[in-house]
């Protein structure tokens, strides 16, 4: 692998996992009895409850479970923060658990900070402000792919300001993360296969990153193999509780990866994508990763050859002997193959973007966060906007 | 040899702030940015720095503004509050430690709008990369 010489890091994965089918209800009580705590509020959304998915846990739980706040909207807001650290606060709880996606997560991450600290959550708008760990967080995924059961970030919509804030605390990342591929087995096959990709992106840019570093890298390449093997099989059938399993690992793995290591361009570009034509973002980390990988390697950075080589190894496609930027090729070639294997949309016209649309895309991209850890550095719009155009 | 200047005096944020509005790439980079950031160093009697020590610094669309010594309470009025030990500013100002890693990794904090600062990650490498070519003494150096 490559590294500078002046490699130095700091690695963090606070969140103690629990794997296993049906341990969402196995192994919940004693994971909060390990945490000191017996009165639980359980955080989730109108879905998830209409799905089914809580309900066996909210029974399991019985007197520990004080209260279920449900009141959580795809893109979670302060104003729910509140209303859902009042409800806690009422109710004497001392340890929250949410049941659901990255919305609830977020929601649930936000409401630990208020029940310790108190406040307002735009006093904590920031990075490390705080000082001690917070209220307990148990998190139940019900999706494969965002890895907010293992990062420390929280992104909520703030109403006044009409967007976004960012909350990233290490000491409120989630204790505990319960794993069960029970909950994942009614995923339709595209939120499957977007997920998983996102995954997937995930996991390739920790390794492309300017941050990255051989703990991510470690968990990185495990996701990736265990993805190239296991979402085909979870979309050829939704049932297979193993596929499953090995697929929620992998998100999971791929969360501490960039958790630690950071995204790049692909990201980047899926973001911006997003806010200019609303596509969804798991579809546009897909459709974009195989183009952005291509741009990568094609000015020919060795560092870059190099790790796509070791990626393609993950990706079963190639051998340690093979001549590397052939090897770097046909990570990007495998890429585009796992996409149609799992059904994947692989343009974005098919989301009705348009030319105009990457045009502003393209000038949100340069403007990105994640754009500084891509391993090539990218300064140039222009440069964004050949490869959005090779995936419209 | 360019004049030497005691880190965190008035001098040395004068001169910081003319060596950014000397950059052409800066005023580039920072075309769109708006408002101030605020440094507090914490104390570190060890290293010769006794007392925290708190800079304001303001910014507008390319140009530097207001660089001052300046109390606590006048730090806390900046859009961004950073704050961190003396060893690890000192770091950032040698580039031996990237800042928004420095971030990411708790060995600095920030107080404000994150997704702002993320959006303009460029402009903030680009001050630091500037104050790097300040000759500066640093505290436990003297």
């Amino acid at each position: 692998m490559v590294y500078d010489d002046s490699l130095s890091f700091v690695y963090l994965g606070p969140t103690k996992i629990i794997f296993g089918s049906g341990s969402s209800t196995s192994e919940l009580e004693s994971e909060m009895s390990a945490l000191g705590c017996s009165r639980a509020v359980v955080v989730t959304d109108p879905g998830i409850i209409k799905a089914g998915l809580s309900e066996k846990i909210v029974k399991t739980l019985g007197d520990k479970c004080v209260g279920v706040f449900s009141d959580v909207p795809q893109d979670t807001g302060i104003d729910v923060v509140n209303r859902g650290a009042a409800f806690a606060r009422e109710k004497g709880a001392d340890i929250v658990i949410s049941i659901g996606g990255g919305s609830v997560i977020d929601t649930a991450k936000c409401m630990c900070i208020l029940l310790t600290e108190g406040g307002s959550l735009a006093n904590y708008e920031g990075i490390q402000l705080l000082t001690r760990l917070q209220t307990p967080h148990i998190v139940i995924p019900t999706t494969a792919g965002t890895g907010s059961e293992v990062t420390w970030v929280a992104v909520i919509y703030d109403k006044d300001k009409g967007q976004k804030i960012l909350i990233v605390e290490t000491y409120n990342a989630p204790r505990a993360a319960i794993l069960d591929p029970q909950l994942t087995l009614k995923l339709p096959p595209l939120l499957t296969a977007s997920t998983g990709m996102d995954a997937m992106t995930h996991a390739i840019e920790a390794m492309t990153s300017v941050q990255r570093e051989p703990m991510a890298d470690a968990m990185a390449l495990h996701a990736i193999r265990l993805l190239s093997t296991y979402l085909p099989q979870c979309i050829k059938d939704g049932s297979n509780l193993h596929a499953r399993g090995q697929v929620q690992l992998a998100a999971t793995m791929a969360g501490w990866a960039f958790g630690n290591a950071m995204v790049g361009i692909v990201h980047a570009m899926a973001h911006s994508i997003g806010a200019v034509a609303r596509v969804p973002h798991g579809v546009s980390c897909g459709i974009l990763l195989p183009y952005c990988m291509d741009f990568n390697i094609s000015d020919g950075d060795e560092d870059a050859i190099a790790i796509y080589a070791t990626i393609a190894q993950a990706l079963g496609v190639s051998t340690r002997d093979d001549e590397p930027k052939k090897a770097a090729m046909a990570a990007v070639n495998e890429i585009f193959a796992l996409l149609k294997r799992i059904e994947h949309p692989i343009k974005l016209s098919a989301f009705g973007v348009k030319e105009a649309d990457i045009i502003k895309a393209a000038d949100l991209s340069i403007a990105d966060g994640a754009i500084v850890n891509n391993i090539r550095c990218v300064s140039d719009k222009e440069e964004v906007l050949a490869v959005y155009r090779k995936a419209l | 040899m360019a004049e030497a200047f005691k880190a965190f005096t008035q001098e040395w944020m004068d001169e910081w702030k003319k060596t950014i509005n000397a950059s052409k790439e800066y005023k580039e980079i920072a075309k769109d940015w708006e408002g101030s950031v605020s440094i507090t160093v914490n104390a570190d009697p060890s290293k010769n720095v006794p007392e925290p020590v708190y800079m304001f610094t303001d910014y507008w669309h390319g140009d530097a503004l207001d660089f001052l010594i300046c109390d606590n309470a006048k730090a806390q009025t900046a859009k961004f509050i950073m704050s961190g030990d003396y060893s690890r500013w000192k770091q950032v100002a040698k580039k031996e430690l990237d800042a928004t890693k420095a971030l990411m990794q708790g060995k600095l904090k920030l107080k404000g709008d994150l997704t702002y600062v993320v959006r303009n990650v460029k402009t903030i490498n680009k001050v630091v990369d500037l104050l790097t070519e300040v000759n500066t003494i640093f505290p436990d150096e003297v």
